[in-house]
């Protein structure tokens, strides 16, 4: 409005000023739109959601404030006992398969990076898993363990003799497969993160250190592991968010069993919304788990950008 | 030439009224397998057989159903016929998302409850009234293998119907690698060659002992819908089927429906109790196998297996909904549910709903045949309006007894203490 007393065609500079301030604003209305549409409204209807007694079918929604979220707190109630345990089993599995996943992917990596024979055609194999969708792996790995007829009791048996180990219904041991699984899963995708991040070390840095004397464990430890930390510290976080989403391992392996040892916080929330029909209970724990990874995500980022910058600075 | 003008003019009056007349009806449903073609098959056979009415049938995966439906109804859009299982039936009803089916309606549609088996079509009743008509059906049933079992001695032709004929047939069958069965001295039950019955530790393999409770007189919930599979007469059917594992040594511990299967697959077990749907496959395999219905291991108070169905139902409609709608929809209703249209499907694994159909000359030779004498005592899990409350808790107790973890009565005890703090928190959806 404020370029109307401008003469047409006469570029001064408050008339560019005000076309730069409207212009960035356009670009960003398409996805601002998606945004608003796709997250801001379902956040918002989710949190109406989880503080009412939510039913279509009912003629009014119950306005109950905060009574879901007190449920979590309250002992005795069955989400207190349900909720803290199953994100206690996921943390666990977190805490377990993170440094696994990331150290088997950047020992591949390492290895795969030489010029070894066939170095392309095992980049593809470990590769590969990842291609599977989550219940051919699970069906997959949970064959492998079965307590009666799987392949590792089975190797066990012909090797040893022993008797079988009921690895899906044993408290603990339960946790074997899904580990493993996932590790054999989604290994590859760190491992090209790797990959790519190792090519780009420079080649002179190893000649001048071995020219020093330095041994491969010494390049390794002193020029390789500083020059991933970046990429580290991107593929830690990247996969504890994804091992804090864990659920359609867990679900197609043991069934969260036994006795709900081996079910994650996502399967819980899903069997109070949809096998109990709890949708605002669900919503509302949908909300504190949320929040508890978006606090872990914040706290990583922080982390990241210090240990990228002393890193750096380090050099 | 007037005549004939008079005739045409007749004529287009005629087809005009009769396409104003022409309901059309939308068909939700959730048979997206190999069902589906024979469900659209029976659909056109309908509407080429009313002019009159055309339904038009969709199908979508049933959970994508279970989370529309309550949408669809509050705004008055929901699909003029919808088809519900047994295990949301009741929660559809009691939240009031489906429309009572009066006995009049019924009578005017020519559909006889007295027709099906009992318990089938009462899965969709609710307080005394009518909400769906059953159209498919499967239940548990027992396999058993013919030669492992003449080869063991017994009769192949007559698979066991009492607790005492089960127990004989379990112990027979139960052979360690020495030849020794676990009724003779020095029989080793580290090392078995085949064993009498497979349980298992998974919701599946609960359904055994879901059938043992009720044979026993013993129920799910009680009269006020709580939780009550801890009754004394639940704790001493499931004791029995622990004591398989523990005491008598007939059945495998620690195992998995997948091992059972397989183990049955291969000859290695006598009984495999499980769903019927696995019927297909031992067909295919060519095995000499026989089916029969779970035997009375639980009790003597009445036979009784699980089983699982799916109800024609008229979602709850705005208050203008039109009654030429209604009528339609009832009257495709009562044709799918007829013995011709239920035969036809029967193709598709399903059971007969009724006895008239059951005693169709086309399941003569089928081994399936072998449940038939008793699909009148198939009890499924509905008339409450919590069913994941109360099922997943027992799931979870029979794991736990089954597995050797818990004791029966404490397993038992923890799932009702844990479904009831559930249902507690769900009842206040119904105030």
């Amino acid at each position: 409005m404020t370029t109307t007393h401008a003469p047409p065609g006469q570029h001064t500079a408050p008339h560019k000023r005000s076309r730069i301030s409207l212009e960035p604003y356009l670009y960003l209305l398409p996805h601002a739109v998606l945004f608003f549409v796709f997250t801001v409204y379902p956040i918002g209807y989710g949190l109406y959601i989880s503080m009412h007694r939510w039913d279509l079918l009912n003629s009014n929604q119950q306005f109950v404030g905060f009574e879901f979220f007190r449920n979590l707190f309250t002992a005795g109630t069955p989400q207190f006992e349900f909720f803290w345990r199953t994100l206690l089993n996921t943390t666990f599995f977190t805490v377990v398969s993170v440094p696994l996943l990331v150290a088997s992917a950047l020992g591949l990596a390492v290895l795969l990076h030489r010029p070894i024979f066939g170095r392309s055609f095992f980049r593809a194999v470990f590769f590969m898993p990842g291609i599977l969708t989550v219940s051919v792996m699970g069906i997959l790995w949970r064959w492998m363990f079965d307590n009666q007829i799987g392949l590792v009791n089975a190797a066990r048996d012909l090797l040893t003799g022993a008797a079988p180990i009921p690895w899906l219904s044993t408290e603990g041991l339960a946790w074997v497969p899904i580990v493993v699984g996932t590790i054999w899963w989604t290994l590859g995708f760190n491992m090209t993160l790797y990959l790519a991040a190792l090519s780009n070390v420079s080649v002179s840095l190893y000649e001048a250190a071995s020219l020093d004397g330095a041994s491969p464990w010494q390049q390794f430890r002193f020029i390789t592991w500083p020059m991933l930390t970046p990429i580290t510290l991107f593929v830690v976080i990247t996969t504890a968010l994804a091992s804090f989403q864990l659920f359609g391992q867990s679900l197609t392996i043991t069934n969260g069993g036994p006795s709900r040892s081996t079910q994650s916080v996502i399967q819980y929330i899903t069997e109070e919304g949809f096998t109990n029909s709890q949708i605002s209970s669900a919503a509302a724990m949908g909300f504190v788990f949320g929040l508890m990874m978006l606090i872990l995500t914040g706290a990583q980022f922080r982390m990241m950008a210090r240990d990228v910058t002393s890193s750096s600075e380090g050099k | 030439m007037k005549r004939f003008a008079l005739t045409l003019s007749f004529a287009l009056l005629a087809a005009s009224s009769a396409s104003a007349q022409k309901v059309s009806l939308t068909y939700l449903h959730g048979f997206t397998g190999p069902d589906r073609p024979v469900m659209e098959g029976l659909v056109k056979k309908f509407n080429d057989s009313h002019p009159n009415i055309e339904v038009k049938a969709q199908a979508q995966p049933w959970g994508t159903t279970w989370q529309q439906l309550p949408a669809l109804v509050a705004s008055g859009r929901a699909p003029d016929l919808v088809v519900i299982n047994e295990d949301q039936i009741t929660g559809f009803v009691a939240r009031g998302a489906v429309s009572p089916l009066s006995d009049a309606e019924l009578k005017t549609a020519g559909i006889d409850k007295a027709k099906f088996f009992g318990p089938l079509f009462k899965t969709a009743d609710y307080k005394g009234k009518s909400y769906g008509v059953p159209i498919s059906s499967v239940a548990y049933a027992m396999f058993y293998n013919k030669d492992l079992m003449k080869k063991v001695g017994l009769d192949p032709n007559k698979p066991p119907r009492t607790r005492a004929e089960f127990l004989k047939a379990a112990q027979l069958c139960t052979v360690d690698k020495n030849g020794k069965n676990s009724t003779q001295a020095g029989f080793d039950p580290k090392n078995l060659d085949t064993w009498g019955v497979s349980l298992y530790n998974n919701w599946v393999g609960a359904r055994a002992a879901y059938a043992a409770i009720l044979q026993n007189g013993g129920s799910m919930v009680n009269g006020a819908q709580n939780a009550s599979f801890n009754s004394p007469q639940a704790v001493s059917a499931v004791q029995f089927l622990v004591d398989l594992v523990q005491k008598q040594r007939v059945a495998r511990a620690n195992s998995t429906e997948e091992a059972e299967l397989a183990a049955f697959s291969q000859g290695k077990v006598c009984m495999f109790p499980s769903g019927q749907w696995y019927l297909d496959r031992f067909e295919t395999q060519k095995m000499n196998f026989g089916v029969t219905f779970m035997p009375r291991v639980g009790g003597t108070a009445r036979d009784a297996a699980w089983g699982g169905s799916s109800h024609l139902t008229l979602p709850k409609q705005p208050t203008n909904y039109s009654a030429a709608k209604r009528k339609a929809a009832l009257e495709f209703m009562a044709w799918l549910a007829q013995p011709e249209q239920n035969l036809a499907w029967t193709a598709t694994g399903s059971l007969p709903t009724q006895s008239a159909v059951a005693k169709n000359p086309k399941f003569e030779k089928a081994a399936i045949s072998g449940i038939f004498d008793r699909l009148g005592s198939v009890y499924a899990t509905s008339g409450f309006p919590w069913v994941g409350q109360v099922m997943g808790p027992f799931d979870a107790a029979w794991e736990a007894a089954y597995l050797g973890k818990k004791t029966v009565t404490q397993a038992l005890n923890d799932g009702v203490a844990e479904s009831n703090k559930q249902i507690d928190q769900a009842r206040k959806n119904f105030n």
